[in-house]
């Protein structure tokens, strides 16, 4: 794994790099599992994926229950 | 303690309010006053146990409610010393992931380890990944080598939220997804309520062991009694003075919650005496029904919430 600290500035007589991937799995200081993957290239980001890393299905829990129960399910999607 | 003996209190905080969170602590777990004192001088002169806080299927609402009671928060953060926790921490990516290696390698037997949030199984784990690692390979590592494992909230104990009908992540509480672990203490609560939260950890800090649990390794102190027999409205209910429809006569004369769905008589936890919010009040006092949240299996089995209970 590439290390996270990259130098973003590069002199414009070095040779194009390939491109290298950044991950950085868990984002921590957020409620939630993210993760962020970057892809540099000669200083440049040139790509980037965000990926929530946690799935409850709460959609498919809250089918067919009484919809005054709702707010008690929906709420518990964040505690934050 | 004799008087001679100074009382370093912890760093910023007040040695009145350090007092008063050891006789609220005393009071949580039942104690006699008197152990106020021997919690003080537990605690002025315990060694900080690494905490590991785990997060899987959460909503942070247990962390967030930990983090809501300053006193507490100012006194206990001096007790233990939490390496590891998503929410709080400041590294990131595999800095972070180091913290919790080298904490789980340096204090193998020593860390107390804090999990939040239901374990998925479902598809190999899939549905809960740190760090490319399922939740429940993590858990395994970091449990099975803990000093003891706390559950915090009603998910980590038997799945909770993610766990209802039809559980579409195959989510178990800790107990069921890593079986075996030595010191289990299950803090059922939808959020864990940060009172018993403390007083177990300030359990273990001032006798060097755990508080006693019942048969689901839940604490005597904290859910030995049902709510309804402790519930200031329960004169109510035996006057058979219910309220009967929101808003209305007797729901402004603070009547019984009963035949609104309140599942206070099937619920044990010490809410209506230790409260929430630094004891500002509890669900039933702000006039709503006891959903039932630190009950195995509650949002099947308490639910629709606002029917109510069988009569007894």
């Amino acid at each position: 794994m590439p290390d996270i600290f990259l130098p973003l500035v590069m002199s414009s007589n070095q040779p194009p790099r390939p491109p290298q991937r950044i991950v950085i799995d868990p984002i921590t200081r957020i409620e939630g599992h993210l993760r962020i993957e970057v892809q540099v290239q000669n200083g440049r980001v040139t790509d980037a994926w965000s990926a929530a890393m946690m799935f409850r299905g709460l959609e498919i829990v809250l089918k067919g229950r009484d919809p005054r129960d709702a707010w008690l399910f929906a709420q518990r999607i964040c505690g934050v | 303690m004799s008087n001679e003996q100074i009382l370093t209190v912890p760093h910023g905080v007040s040695r009145r309010k350090f007092l008063q969170f050891c006789g609220l602590m005393a009071a949580t777990l039942a104690l006699p006053t008197e152990y106020a004192g021997r919690i003080a001088s537990a605690l002025t002169s315990a060694v900080r146990p690494p905490v590991i806080w785990l997060e899987f299927q959460d909503c942070t609402g247990d962390s967030e409610s930990f983090l809501r009671e300053p006193t507490l928060i100012d006194v206990l953060l001096d007790q233990v010393s939490v390496d590891y926790h998503e929410t709080l921490m400041a590294p990131a990516g595999r800095l972070a992931e180091k913290s919790r290696l080298d904490t789980a390698q340096k204090y193998k037997g020593q860390y107390v380890c804090i999990v939040e949030g239901a374990i998925p199984t479902g598809s190999n784990g899939v549905y809960a990944m740190i760090g490319g690692r399922t939740a429940l390979s993590i858990a395994q590592e970091v449990c099975d080598n803990a000093l003891a494992t706390i559950a915090v909230g009603t998910c980590a104990w038997d799945g909770g939220l993610p766990a209802a009908n039809p559980n579409p992540t195959g989510a178990l509480g800790v107990r069921a997804a890593v079986p075996g672990l030595g010191t289990l203490i299950n803090l059922p609560g939808c959020p864990a309520n940060v009172y018993n939260i403390t007083a177990t950890i300030v359990h273990y800090l001032t006798f060097n062991q755990w508080p006693a649990t019942d048969s689901q390794g839940r604490p005597l102190f904290a859910y030995g009694d049902e709510i309804h027999e402790e519930c200031e409205r329960h004169d109510y209910y035996e006057e058979e003075r219910f309220v009967l429809a929101w808003g209305d006569e007797g729901h402004k004369q603070g009547w019984c919650l009963f035949k609104m769905g309140c599942k206070g008589p099937q619920t044990k936890s010490n809410c209506p005496s230790v409260k929430w919010n630094s004891g500002t009040n509890f669900p039933i006092g702000a006039g709503h029904g006891c959903i039932g949240c630190a009950t195995s299996k509650f949002w099947d089995r308490m639910t629709p919430f606002y029917r109510a209970l069988p009569d007894d």
